[in-house]
């Protein structure tokens, strides 16, 4: 599983991108593991009162977590993640 | 007089005369302002038919009743006429501090009417308006002109000008203000030039009035806390400008690349917002009265391509850069700063460059079109050239300064041109993203995004959660987007604005300036009302529902990679109901009960 | 504790809402000439800054002032007063003020110079980029120590 990270979540995360040797079943699992590795200003960032944040555009293989269930928007390991604070029009 | 002025300055540069009348207040009451009124006064003056580029084609600068106010974000004012691209009403939309400047010196339109023989500037300074001689000025780049005039007139003289493109009549030339804010689309600075008007000059001392002043700032403040709590409006234009798209437009697959061949590249990020806040930033800048901040102070220190300027948007990256094949990022950059100078569009330069690459490389053009230059896609130095080369004028230019629509057909391949009624689309692939799509095809100017900017509900997250790929529900969202964004343009307001606000507040800041009573229904209305003008118009120039489409390629030819991949627009199960839901008949011509309904 | 303006050019985005708020505050409208805060552009660079009277402890418009229209402000204020009722309109102060910061407003027919508001700067409050801020004291230079001390920091912990 690969996950990208973009804008304001490159600072959080120090990175660019993350190749991930677990594999979780999730969004809510992928978003709790990366919480856990990168600190509390990612997790703040992700997650709004255990909620998923609506300050956050989530992409699995291009498509928006939003349409397909939210935190229980199941992930296969070989899918691309790519995680965008909502930043911009134009 | 409140939030408008009142007076409307008329200038006949053929007869050389001066007419400083009164505004119709019913106009300025049902059209609002800005495009608005600038729609409705070509509309009645011009002839459908007119030569755009002759002497009977008019040309307003026109600010809305909020420009100059500290109503946020709302410092704009439009430029409209005929356009001598695709003979649509023009409205072409800029910041910066020109329009303010405008009311201050107390008018709410400037009409510029015939030719003058020979080069000339206007300089008003409130009631003073004055023709004067430009010889001097003829051939200058933007930047200079704007300092030139300066030292002719006063040292705050705010200046809205034409470079050489302009005055060589590119139909994708723009007219350029501050140096780096642009009316950009649909060739308004061939318009200017074929007046030959190199600029306009002008310092206002007058005020601007408010017929509530304590309901006005509650109103103002009210907006301004909802913009800045938008994350959109209220932080992220700030750090990444727009520029940042690129990354989201390309993982979700809509990022169109070598002239629309395809919409995913791996290349993207060296491009983009983050990649422009790390190399070239040097800090954000603000127009009028903003609160977003959303322009892009920059440098290039790389010998090849060093300069100092603004930009680029994210429109102007992805046209230099992905959908020519480019990824370099400073290369893109002079780009952007030699159309500022020269002053060109970026989106219509861009896109007219990629399609040229593609016929290059199909062999229906060859060097000895191209003065020599080698175009294919991701030939940076030929991008960089050619961009000079329309710019002044000059060779292969000439053919590229007539936009890719004339480009791609004097080779037997208008469908090789990604345009729509002759205007370059922008940045979003429909393929991908099924609703800006049929925004593409039935926007009044053709191929554009900011009049219809379902974007922001289909990709970027704003409002309830919509699947880019479905059409259900999106000629709805199109029809309220192109409303909205028709009644918004007419008030002086960025559209960036709606990253926090909407008709409600913007109904609330106007009738508490101006004094007259705008329900938010009143005030979609007037959008609503603009729109249709401008439609009729587009049907008296020979328009008709066969137009409002989209480029075979985008039609019919699957996306090869991405997220996207496979996807084509469909828009046909969009378009009867948007024509329906716009109250027109099946030819896209809207009924008798639909234009009583909008008194037209 | 008095309060200064204080000035951070470098996150000015040259917006003007500054200067608009300054006139709406004294004037209720939106007129160039009202301004007591101006902004200067340099476009080519994109660097802009307002500038304001610095209420000058040893004022040169109250020195040249005939009628003491012009005067200190209460001890500790920080501030330079302007009574409108002792003015003449002679134009001393304007021509006095190596800033420029006092202006003869030629509409308003009266002398225009900042006040702060009474306390309450409108320009500080409108700027949306903390390019202006009304500061104790204590507080004037805080921000820009701050990054200088935060550099220091990263660099000692590197090292240790």
């Amino acid at each position: 599983m690969l996950i990208k990270y973009f804008a304001t979540f490159r600072d959080l995360t120090g990175e660019l991108s993350r190749k991930l040797d677990e594999s979780p079943a999730t969004i809510a699992d992928l978003l709790e593991l990366l919480s856990v590795r990168y600190g509390k200003a990612f997790r703040g960032a992700v997650f709004d009162d255990g909620a998923l944040s609506s300050l956050l555009i989530l992409l699995v293989n291009g498509r928006n977590v939003r349409l397909t269930g939210g935190l229980s928007t199941p992930l296969s390991p070989t899918d691309e993640v790519s995680v965008f604070p909502m930043v911009a029009g134009g | 007089m409140n939030g408008w002025t009142g007076t409307t300055l008329r200038v006949d540069l053929g007869r050389g005369t001066i007419t400083r009348e009164p505004t119709n207040m019913k106009v300025a009451h049902d059209y609002i302002g800005a495009r608005g009124m600038g729609v409705k006064i070509i509309s009645d003056e011009v002839d459908p038919h007119a030569d755009a580029l002759g002497p009977d084609n008019k040309l307003i600068f026109a600010p809305g009743p909020l420009t100059g106010t500290f109503a946020p974000s709302a410092g704009r004012y439009n430029v409209v006429t005929k356009s001598p691209l695709n003979g649509v009403i023009a409205g072409s939309n800029s910041g910066g501090v020109f329009g303010p400047e405008l009311k201050f010196a107390g008018y709410d339109a400037l009409i510029i009417e015939g030719q003058a023989k020979k080069p000339v500037f206007l300089w008003i300074k409130d009631d003073v308006v004055e023709i004067r001689d430009a010889s001097s000025l003829w051939g200058m780049t933007v930047a200079d002109t704007t300092e030139a005039l300066r030292e002719k007139t006063e040292p705050d003289a705010k200046v809205a000008c034409i470079g050489p493109a302009g005055e060589n009549l590119s139909l994708i030339a723009s007219i350029m203000n501050e140096m780096h804010r642009a009316a950009g689309r649909t060739g308004v600075g061939a318009v200017m030039g074929s007046k030959k008007l190199k600029a306009i000059a002008v310092v206002g001392t007058g005020a601007i009035t408010v017929a509530d002043p304590v309901a006005f700032k509650a109103a103002v403040m009210d907006s301004r806390d909802k913009i800045h709590a938008n994350p959109v409006g209220g932080a992220g234009l700030k750090a990444y400008g727009t520029d940042v798209l690129v990354n989201i437009l390309n993982q979700s697959g809509a990022l169109p690349v070598n002239n629309y061949q395809d919409a995913y590249s791996p290349v993207a990020d060296k491009i983009g917002g983050e990649s422009l806040a790390a190399n070239q930033l040097v800090r954000p800048k603000g127009c009028f009265a903003c609160v977003i901040s959303c322009g892009r102070a920059t440098k290039v220190t790389n010998p090849l391509y060093a300069g100092v300027g603004e930009g680029p948007e994210y429109e102007s990256a992805w046209a230099f850069g992905v959908d020519s094949g480019i990824d370099n990022l400073d290369a893109i950059i002079k780009a952007n700063y030699l159309c500022n100078e020269y002053g060109l569009d970026t989106i219509s330069m861009g896109a007219t460059i990629a399609c040229a690459m593609e016929l290059y490389e199909l062999g229906l053009l060859t060097k000895k079109d191209t003065d020599g230059l080698d175009l294919s896609f991701g030939n940076v130095a030929s991008m960089v050239e050619m961009v000079r080369k329309t710019g002044v004028g000059e060779g292969f230019g000439k053919r590229l300064a007539a936009g890719s629509y004339r480009l791609a057909e004097s080779v037997g391949r208008a469908d090789l041109s990604m345009t729509v009624k002759k205007q370059e689309m922008p940045a979003y692939d429909p393929r991908g993203v099924q609703g800006i799509g049929l925004n593409y095809a039935t926007n009044n100017r053709g191929g554009c995004h900011v009049r219809g900017y379902t974007i922001a509900v289909e990709v970027l997250g704003q409002g309830a959660p919509t699947d880019p790929h479905a059409t259900e529900g999106k000629a709805a969202l199109g029809v309220a987007f192109q409303d909205l964004t028709s009644a918004l343009d007419s008030t002086g307001s960025c559209l960036f604005a709606t990253f926090g606000i909407g008709g409600a507040e913007l109904a609330s800041m106007l009738s508490a300036l101006t004094g007259v009573e705008y329900s938010v229904d009143d005030f979609m209305k007037a959008g609503a009302r603009v729109f249709n003008l401008e439609r009729l118009w587009n049907l008296k120039v020979g328009y008709t529902a066969a137009d409002d489409t989209l480029p075979p390629r985008i039609l019919t030819e699957p996306i090869k990679t991405g997220p996207s991949k496979g996807e084509v627009n469909h828009l046909e199960e969009m378009l009867p109901e948007y024509y329906s839901l716009r109250g027109w008949d099946e030819n896209g011509v809207p009924t008798p009960a639909k234009l009583a309904e909008l008194s037209l | 504790m008095s309060k200064m303006l204080m000035i951070y050019p470098n996150k000015c985005t040259g917006c003007h809402n500054c200067e608009l708020a300054c006139s709406f505050e004294h004037e209720g409208s939106f007129r160039p000439g009202a301004t007591r805060v101006h902004t200067f552009t340099w476009e080519r660079e994109g660097f802009s800054v307002p500038l304001m009277c610095q209420q000058c402890d040893d004022a040169a418009c109250v020195n040249v002032c005939p009628t003491g229209a012009m005067h200190q402000g209460p001890a500790g204020s920080n501030l330079v007063e302007f009574s409108q009722d002792l003015c003449i309109g002679c134009k001393l102060c304007v021509i006095a003020c190596p800033f420029g910061s006092v202006r003869y407003d030629s509409v308003a027919k009266s002398i225009a110079k900042c006040d702060t508001c009474g306390g309450a700067p409108q320009c500080v409050a409108m700027c949306p980029s903390g390019a202006l801020e009304f500061v104790e004291d204590a507080e004037q230079t805080r921000s820009r120590k701050q990054v200088i001390a935060d550099k220091f920091k990263t660099i000692f912990e590197d090292v240790n």
